[in-house]
């Protein structure tokens, strides 16, 4: 096992002194996965706009108002809908969250000084909890309009008023010390409004409004189970994508390196040192795998604290093991099929870069016509990525991840079996 | 001792080695000299189990070259650079050390000797690529040389060489000698063997042609000695077998000698009357 792992040493040291190999296999994944990622994301320096969902149950003049300031506001992009397509939306991931404005939502949005603040329904998508304060904060803000709008009318203001101190004469609910304190205070004020109408000045109410202790809307949060289907962002999409190139960099570095063993002659001297042949294909095999272990390793680290992408780790492990073994097997038989380097890289390259096309790695699966999909069965890469995407957002079960990684641990294996069968090491 | 039978081996249709045998006693240095495709890197790899014979056989102190025991006494320095050239010189032998089960307190001083034994040692840490052919070959021998391997096997090493780095490498094979190594060695520079070569095969066409000491192929294959001797009575050109006797009595008859030219055969001539062409051919 020694000598095993010091012949992956030696070709892992090989791989990091090699500037292009190292440039292909880790920073060119995560430039696509970044780039890629950001551009379906829509996080490419445009805007950063929560996309909303919203539901106007009320048709009121206020209601439709307040939409209107929604769709106005820089922080949400929206999309207005029925309530079931609003909720629906946001448990597949499509939207950040649903606001539904229920029914006399209208009347409370009026009513300054009585009733209840204007509710509105918040159902934000569980996984989006660093949004959900801003997104929180953002919807009060257009609520405080509503005082704005208020005060800043002394007619409607005068009218309010009125319909204020009736509504608490009428109402048997308010205690009487309370309706003391407004019968007294209320009056004043519309006296002093009043006053300032006929002044015809600037109408400022409680200097700056920040005595006000009202509340401008009432934000009644809603759970929603998330039955996602899709990827939360895109970056889920990209990093798998990625992954499987920095792996195909792999493959090509190490059947390249394979044959250049037996070119250079430095494979002559590993037959005639005490050393089985089978653990020299072992060795080249293990480095293989390691490498590719450690750009996965790489590249989900970057997707996890800098991407937010979130995964399950154990299924990760599962679909880094299984597309490893797979790409270790035909890393071996694409060395196996040539004489020289050139020859090595042009038949690897071939084969995985059509591969990647048909499986997935420069478009995603999912926006693939069907025929397409029905042929991308057939690559290696689509298991490899389907195995990753179980395991970041496709919810995979452990027994839905054995379908890719039996194919991509089948495919690994009946292709080392062949490659180690027609590779001949003493060929130089 | 390595004693070789009856060797073949075939590629498709070229029969690469035809019935080579040979034996070779410790500690000598044998050179199996031959033009480019005459066998002998063929004939080597066999002898080192790099490659199975088709026939016959190769025993290396009563082993088989591709038994486990052997391959610790086995040293091949490879026709090519086998070396991988982004490492440096010190990550490459500790590599190769790492197949030998050279123990750790053992591994730091065998680098050490090897690399001074080629005159590298200021270069250990320099990645190879950086190295000059010369540098390069002399690195090639040093690990070989890391397991302290009782058979050492050159195939042409000097290809390539400037003759700085080629005296160097005559210097290290002459001191492996004295360290009591057994050496084959093949070239296709016949003064390379006649300067080194306890023994000499010469082989072409997969065929052993002749086999000895040098003296003893000169005697044998080289041919009379041509003399040319200028004097007062003009230039006199003949063959000898018997140079100083020949010399002695031409000297007598002449009274006034102007140049005198004694040309011996050379393994060149040995080859050229054996097969008829030159050895560069």
């Amino acid at each position: 096992m020694k000598k095993i792992v010091a012949l992956m040493k030696k070709d892992i040291k090989l791989l990091f002194r090699d500037k292009m190999a190292v440039f292909f296999t880790f920073v060119f994944p995560l430039i696509f996965a970044f780039i890629f990622g950001s551009i379906f994301s829509g996080d490419g320096g445009g805007s950063k706009a929560l996309k909303v969902a919203v539901v106007d149950l009320d048709q009121t003049e206020q209601s439709q108002q307040f939409v209107k300031s929604i769709e106005d506001a820089d922080e949400f992009t929206v999309t207005l809908a029925t309530e079931e397509k609003a909720k629906d939306l946001v448990r597949r991931g499509k939207r950040v969250a649903y606001f539904i404005l229920p029914k006399g939502f209208g009347e409370d949005y009026k009513g300054v000084f009585s009733g209840s603040p204007p509710e509105v329904l918040v159902g934000i998508d569980p996984s989006r909890t660093a949004e959900a304060g801003y997104l929180e904060g953002s919807l009060m803000k257009l609520g405080i309009n509503r005082f704005e709008q208020a005060f800043s009318d002394p007619s409607a203001m005068i009218e309010q008023l009125d319909t204020s101190m009736a509504e608490i004469q009428q109402s048997d609910d308010i205690p009487a010390e309370w309706k003391s304190l407004l019968g007294d205070y209320l009056p004043k004020m519309k006296q002093l409004t009043e006053q300032e109408l006929g002044d015809n000045s600037e109408f400022t109410f409680g200097g700056d409004g920040e005595a006000n202790p009202m509340m401008p809307l009432k934000v009644t949060k809603q759970e929603e189970v998330v039955q996602r289907s899709g990827p939360k962002n895109a970056f889920s999409i990209t990093i798998p994508q990625g992954v499987i190139w920095a792996i195909m960099g792999c493959v090509i570095g190490f059947a390249i390196s394979l044959v250049q063993e037996k070119t250079l002659g430095t494979m002559n001297r590993l037959i005639v040192a005490p050393i089985s042949r089978t653990q020299i294909v072992a060795g080249k095999a293990l480095g293989c795998f390691m490498a590719q272990i450690a750009v996965v390793t790489l590249l989900f680290l970057v997707a996890y604290f800098i991407l937010g992408v979130r995964f399950n780790l154990p299924k990760l492990v599962l679909a880094a093991v299984a597309s490893g073994v797979c790409f270790v097997g035909l890393m071996m038989f694409f060395a196996s099929l040539a004489k020289t380097e050139r020859s090595v890289a042009g038949i690897t390259n071939a084969f995985l870069v059509m591969m990647g096309m048909i499986g997935g790695a420069m478009i995603p699966l999912f926006v693939m016509p069907g025929w397409m999909q029905a042929i991308s069965n057939f690559s290696p890469v689509k298991w490899a990525i389907v195995a990753f995407e179980g395991a970041i957002w496709r919810n995979f079960s452990y027994t839905e991840m054995m379908t890719p990684v039996l194919i991509l641990l089948a495919i690994g294996v009946v292709a080392f079996i062949l490659g180690t069968r027609m590779v001949k090491l003493e060929e130089a | 001792m390595i004693q070789v039978e009856s060797l073949n081996k075939r590629f498709g249709n070229i029969h690469a080695v035809r019935d080579v045998s040979l034996e070779i006693h410790p500690g000598q240095i044998f050179g199996l000299l031959g033009p480019n495709g005459a066998g002998k890197s063929t004939s080597i790899s066999m002898m080192t189990g790099l490659i199975d014979a088709d026939s016959g056989s190769v025993n290396l102190s009563g082993l088989n070259p591709q038994s486990k025991e052997a391959r610790y006494k086995i040293g091949l320095i490879p026709q090519s650079i086998a070396l991988y050239e982004e490492l440096t010189a010190t990550d490459n032998l500790s590599f190769f050390a790492s197949l030998y089960d050279i123990p750790k307190n053992q591994l730091e001083s065998r680098m050490e000797w090897a690399l001074d034994f080629v005159g590298l040692k200021d270069r250990a840490g320099d990645r190879v690529s950086g190295f000059s052919g010369g540098m390069k070959r002399r690195l090639n021998l040093a690990a070989s040389l890391l397991h302290d391997p009782d058979y050492i096997f050159m195939d042409e090493p000097t290809a390539g060489v400037d003759p700085q780095s080629r005296n160097k490498l005559f210097d290290s094979v002459l001191e492996l000698k004295e360290l009591g190594k057994t050496i084959i060695y093949t070239t296709h520079y016949m003064e390379e063997a006649q300067k080194l070569c306890d023994q000499v095969g010469i082989i072409d066409h997969g065929q052993l042609l002749a086999l000895g000491t040098v003296g003893e192929l000169l005697n044998q294959h080289g041919g009379e000695t041509q003399i040319s001797i200028s004097s007062d009575q003009g230039v006199k050109e003949f063959k000898s077998n018997d140079v100083s006797n020949d010399l002695i009595q031409a000297l007598q008859s002449s009274d006034k000698v102007y140049d005198i030219s004694v040309n011996r055969p050379d393994l060149e001539a040995v080859f050229l009357n054996l097969t008829g062409r030159q050895l560069r051919d």
